[in-house]
């Protein structure tokens, strides 16, 4: 029975090429779409979770509450919080420290290698059990001078040679041996380091004193492995007031320890009020949803197209009936071809995947693959073409064995007119989704373009940045002086973070006009050399630069306007103000237009510029006239000769601040791409909707034509009814995406106001191409000869 | 075989009646060639069709082998007609997607019959209605009396006990017309029941009894 189905699918779907075409075309991109999104959706939800006893593994987070800015969660922790977690918490298994990941030069004899990599404790691969290839998790990072290298890096690094008991030198200054070697890191994990090394040994290199005591230096992250078996709700409310009962001197900001599981680290960033409200996930829950409504979409041509030609399949649907068959045989009938054809546009939705995958990880930045060793994969895929193939088979399966026997073999039933109103609202249905993904993606283009014209506050233009380390800070004016010997740049200068970022914060304690009620703030510190706000060009509006000595300038600093704004000072040349902790006190020599450091969608915060000595970065301007490979490559030159423990980087400006806008293009790219297939597959779906109903208007269009009716009016007539049901679909679409990007631009401090513009237009757009996909079938029916329709007859 | 007692069709559109078949009365006996009469819109196939089930009438008493089926269920029903009426229609109605073979397969995949079994009953059909070269054409290829043959093998492939044929020879020639109805004389010889609706004297002339319907009434039944 089933062979005899499949085998009359078969032949209707080679008998009616172009109807068959047009059906999997559509489904095969509309399952191409959604099988893309969910194997994206699966590697977000998958990323992490590869650790072993990863439901153990934990973040250690502190909720700070302070008047001004509310409650707010920082990964930023203080070391004295981990010797406690450890000692008195047996539901706790492991306690690992951490630095922030940072760039260190590798050193092998004349190989430079510029990488991540993290300071951890030594429990941290006992508890991140990333496979060792070479060494025991539990000795490699005991020694205070070892370093556990990622396979590519050991590999980098010895090439074949075994690296175990090398040495490699890191920052040009401390030999480290090799302990261990892991394999290298999966896509799907939010660590990123390229080796680690011992948190002890970054405690003995910086200097910082006494870190593992004082609960007031919030710079280090810590992970925690619970025991087997214990939940965190047991132990959550036991370490939420550790800080305040350990260090009094924090209590005024209510400090609370909180963790988060390993799982959501990835999809659960943000943070507000001191509970996860969501992050990434919001995005994976945005594009999921856009996968189904295009499957949906894709789904509903071929209901569409199925029932508009269902007169074709009344006469057979009669003759089987009188034959015996039930209408539950018609339907399993039925759906047996819309299986089939589900089938075939999955192979050719596997093949447009494999087209597509790379250009999709080139734009969302992962490796995603299709798992096809996996059985899992095929079981899914099997149950995602039946479910499909349900979806899309089961209105045309009980709409056409709904038929009545003795009036379809009479002819009596203008089959495919009873389902017309059905229809016209699947059309409808389409086209909302069409028209509100088109609206979204105008949007997050316009919210976008509206930061990017926001003005920087500096000028990025032919500005570089190049990473310093202690050799380049201390043979600085050696640099700078060969520099602007090349002609080929205009000025130089150094800071303790790129212009596009600020790397640290500190409180200001007192200031003139503050109110006793009045708390400290939090502001942006950036220590910077002489020169720095003409080479990054941003403006002074009141007072003076630094002078050319750093040793003058020891008790002077600049601010932004929006720290002068947050203190309230009416003249704030001159005034004194308290800051790292109070003990300083410095005057403001000059205020600084706002600059957009941080992030172009939020309010410029409150900045604090020191002269200094040191710095972390190099920026310099390239002259107008330079040109840039050249230029890059003689500055290269000087920085290898001041410098030969590091190899030569830098970043452009314009590209670091672009960057500030990767996740919004992306997002903006991948909605533009699925509102374009979106449309595509509707169009395609009512390209062949159009066809069939010229094709079963052909004697009316003929009498018409007959009675006078010339080419432009049949076009009308058959047009019109499309257009309307696309105007009704922009009509619901609008209030649709407007609640949807509303919600969406809620996110954006700094954001664009939504104007009726993009409604309209959005709706144009999609009616001329409704416009133009009708016309190409209405026009070939308008122009067809009456003669030959009505002789049919 | 089957009786009707008062059977009467009537269609409402609005407060509009329009009566096709008004208190009819019939029965048919096994072995009987009936063939049912009248001009257009007298009520013949809506007759027929109540007669093979496919259509269910608005009063009145039916009975087909004994069974009551103005009080069977719509399955009931479906499977009494499927095992014991075979139909032949004037456009044939042959599945285009399907050729010979299948198309006389068709009812059998219905009765849920074993495929080596299908195999024997169509080979034996085909051979019997002298088709087997052209098993493997589809409707498209054939002339109308062969597609009609193959409507008849294929009605005739559950081996019901009462053939119901809608002017079988309507779309066809007068020498194919012939032919078909010689085929039926055999039949009904052999035994089977047969009811026709037929505008032809000529091939009413085949059957063993002419009625004749006027405006949904019998007006008369005579034997010949």
């Amino acid at each position: 029975m089933i062979r005899n189905y499949f085998k009359i699918a078969w032949r209707n779907l080679l008998k009616n090429r172009a109807y068959s075409a047009l059906n999997i075309v559509g489904l095969s991109v509309g399952m191409a779409v959604a099988l893309l999104i969910g194997l994206w959706v699966f590697n977000e939800y998958s990323y992490d979770r590869f650790l072993p006893d990863a439901d153990q593994l934990y973040q250690v987070k502190v909720n700070f509450t302070s008047q001004h800015d509310g409650k707010h969660t920082q990964n930023a922790l203080a070391l004295p919080l981990a010797e406690v977690l450890k000692k008195e918490y047996p539901e706790i298994k492991y306690v690992a420290q951490s630095d922030w990941n940072g760039t260190h030069g590798l050193m092998v004899g004349t190989k430079k290698l510029y990488l991540d990599g993290s300071a951890v404790g030594s429990d941290f691969l006992k508890m991140f059990q990333f496979p060792l290839i070479k060494g025991n998790a539990n000795t490699v990072l005991k020694d205070t001078y070892s370093i556990v290298l990622t396979q590519s890096t050991a590999k980098a690094l010895f090439g074949n040679k075994e690296p175990i008991g090398q040495l490699v030198k890191i920052d040009n200054q401390t030999n480290m041996k090799v302990t261990g070697v892991i394999k290298d890191l999966p896509a799907h994990s939010s660590f990123r380091f390229s080796y680690l090394f011992p948190f002890s040994f970054t405690e003995t290199q910086e200097g910082w004193g006494n870190t593992s005591t004082d609960w007031g230096k919030n710079s280090f992250q810590l992970y925690a492995m619970l025991q087997p078996g214990v939940r965190y709700e047991k132990i959550a409310p036991k370490i939420k007031w550790i800080i305040r009962d350990k260090a009094p001197m924090m209590s005024p900001l209510k400090p609370e320890v909180i963790m988060q599981p390993i799982k959501d680290w990835h999809l659960y960033s943000d943070y507000k009020n001191g509970v996860p409200v969501g992050g990434f996930i919001d995005y994976v829950r945005l594009f999921s949803i856009i996968g189904v409504l295009v499957l949906l979409i894709a789904c509903i041509n071929f209901m569409n197209l199925s029932t508009a030609r269902s007169e074709k399949r009344a006469r057979e649907v009669g003759v089987r009936k009188a034959m015996g068959s039930k209408r539950s045989d018609l339907i399993l009938q039925f759906l047996t071809e819309s299986v089939l054809i589900t089938f075939i546009s999955f192979v050719l939705a596997i093949v447009l995947i494999q087209l597509a995958l790379p250009a999709f990880n080139e734009l969302t930045g992962e490796s995603i693959t299709v798992p096809y060793n996996i059985p899992a994969f095929w079981l899914a895929m099997f149950g995602y073409i039946i479910l499909t193939g349900l979806l899309a088979g089961s209105r045309p399966a009980f709409y056409l064995s709904s038929f009545n026997t003795i009036k379809v073999l009479k002819g009596a039933i203008q089959a495919g007119k009873a389902a017309t109103l059905p229809r016209k609202i699947l059309v409808v249905v389409q086209f909302s989704c069409s028209v509100t993904l088109i609206i979204s993606t105008v949007i997050i283009y316009q919210q976008i373009q509206h930061a990017k014209d926001r003005p920087s506050g500096y000028d990025t233009n032919r500005l570089v940045m190049s990473d310093m380390s202690d050799d380049l800070n201390g043979n600085y004016d050696a640099l700078k002086n060969e520099l602007m010997q090349t002609g080929l740049i205009e000025d130089v200068a150094r800071a303790s973070s790129p212009v596009t970022d600020i790397y640290s914060h500190t409180t200001v304690l007192n200031w003139p006009q503050k109110s006793a009620t009045d708390e400290t703030i939090n502001i942006g510190t950036v220590r910077v050399s002489d020169n720095y706000f003409k080479t990054v060009g941003m403006k002074i509006l009141q007072g003076h630069d630094f002078s050319t000595s750093w040793q003058r300038d020891t008790g002077s600093v600049l601010v932004n306007e929006a720290a002068v704004a947050r203190m309230g000072l009416k003249n704030p040349i001159n005034q004194e103000i308290g800051w790292n902790g109070g003990a300083d006190k410095v005057k403001i020599i000059g205020v600084v237009q706002n600059a957009l450091m941080v992030s172009p969608f939020t309010p410029v915060e409150p900045a604090i510029f020191s002269h200094g000595r040191r710095g972390n970065q190099t920026l310099y301007r390239l002259t107008a006239n330079a040109d840039t490979h050249t230029a890059i490559e003689k500055i290269e030159k000087i920085f290898d000769k001041y410098n030969p423990a590091y190899p030569f980087t830098y970043h452009f400006a314009d590209d670091a601040y672009n960057q500030k806008f990767n996740l919004e293009v992306l997002v903006g790219k991948l909605a533009g791409v699925f509102a374009a297939l979106a449309i595509l597959i509707s169009c395609l779906g009512l390209f062949g909707l159009v066809a069939y109903v010229a094709e079963q208007r052909t004697k009316e269009i003929g009498i018409r034509k007959v009675l006078g009716a010339s080419i432009g009016q049949v076009w009308l007539l058959l047009s019109t009814d499309f257009i309307v049901l696309v105007f009704i679909s922009c009509l619901i679409a609008s209030p649709i995406a407007y609640y949807f990007i509303y919600n969406w631009l809620l996110k954006y401090e700094y954001r664009v106001t939504i104007t009726p513009f993009v409604f309209i237009l959005s709706g144009a757009a999609a009616i001329l191409i409704t416009l133009f996909t009708v016309s190409f079938q209405s026009v070939k029916a308008a122009l067809a000869n009456p003669v030959k329709s009505l002789r049919s007859e | 075989m089957l009786s009707l007692k008062n059977i009467s069709k009537y269609h409402k559109a609005g407060s509009l009646k329009t009566t096709i078949l008004n208190n009819i009365n019939l029965d048919v006996d096994a072995g009987e060639f009936v063939s049912i009469m009248g001009p257009s819109g007298s009520g013949k196939s809506s007759l027929l069709n109540i007669i093979g089930m496919l259509d269910e009438p608005s009063e009145g008493y039916q009975y087909f082998l004994n069974e009551p089926v103005h009080q069977l269920k719509e399955k009931q029903r479906s499977a009494l007609y499927k095992k014991n009426i075979g139909f032949v229609f004037q456009a044939y109605h042959l599945i285009d997607e399907l050729n010979v073979y299948e198309n006389i397969e068709t009812p059998l995949l219905y009765q849920d019959v074993k495929a080596a079994e299908r195999k024997a009953l169509v080979a034996d059909m085909l051979d019997r209605f002298q088709i087997v070269g052209k098993k493997d054409l589809f409707p498209s290829q054939l002339s109308g009396g062969q597609q009609q043959l193959v409507g008849i093998a294929r009605a005739l492939i559950v081996t019901p006990k009462l053939l119901l044929a809608d002017e079988p020879t309507g779309n066809l020639n007068s020498k194919q017309g012939d032919e078909i109805m010689e085929l039926f004389s055999k039949l009904n010889k052999e035994g089977m029941t047969i009811i026709q609706v037929t505008h032809s004297e000529k091939n009413a002339a085949y059957g063993s009894r002419i009625i004749n319907l006027l405006d949904g009434t019998i007006e008369s039944s005579k034997n010949i």
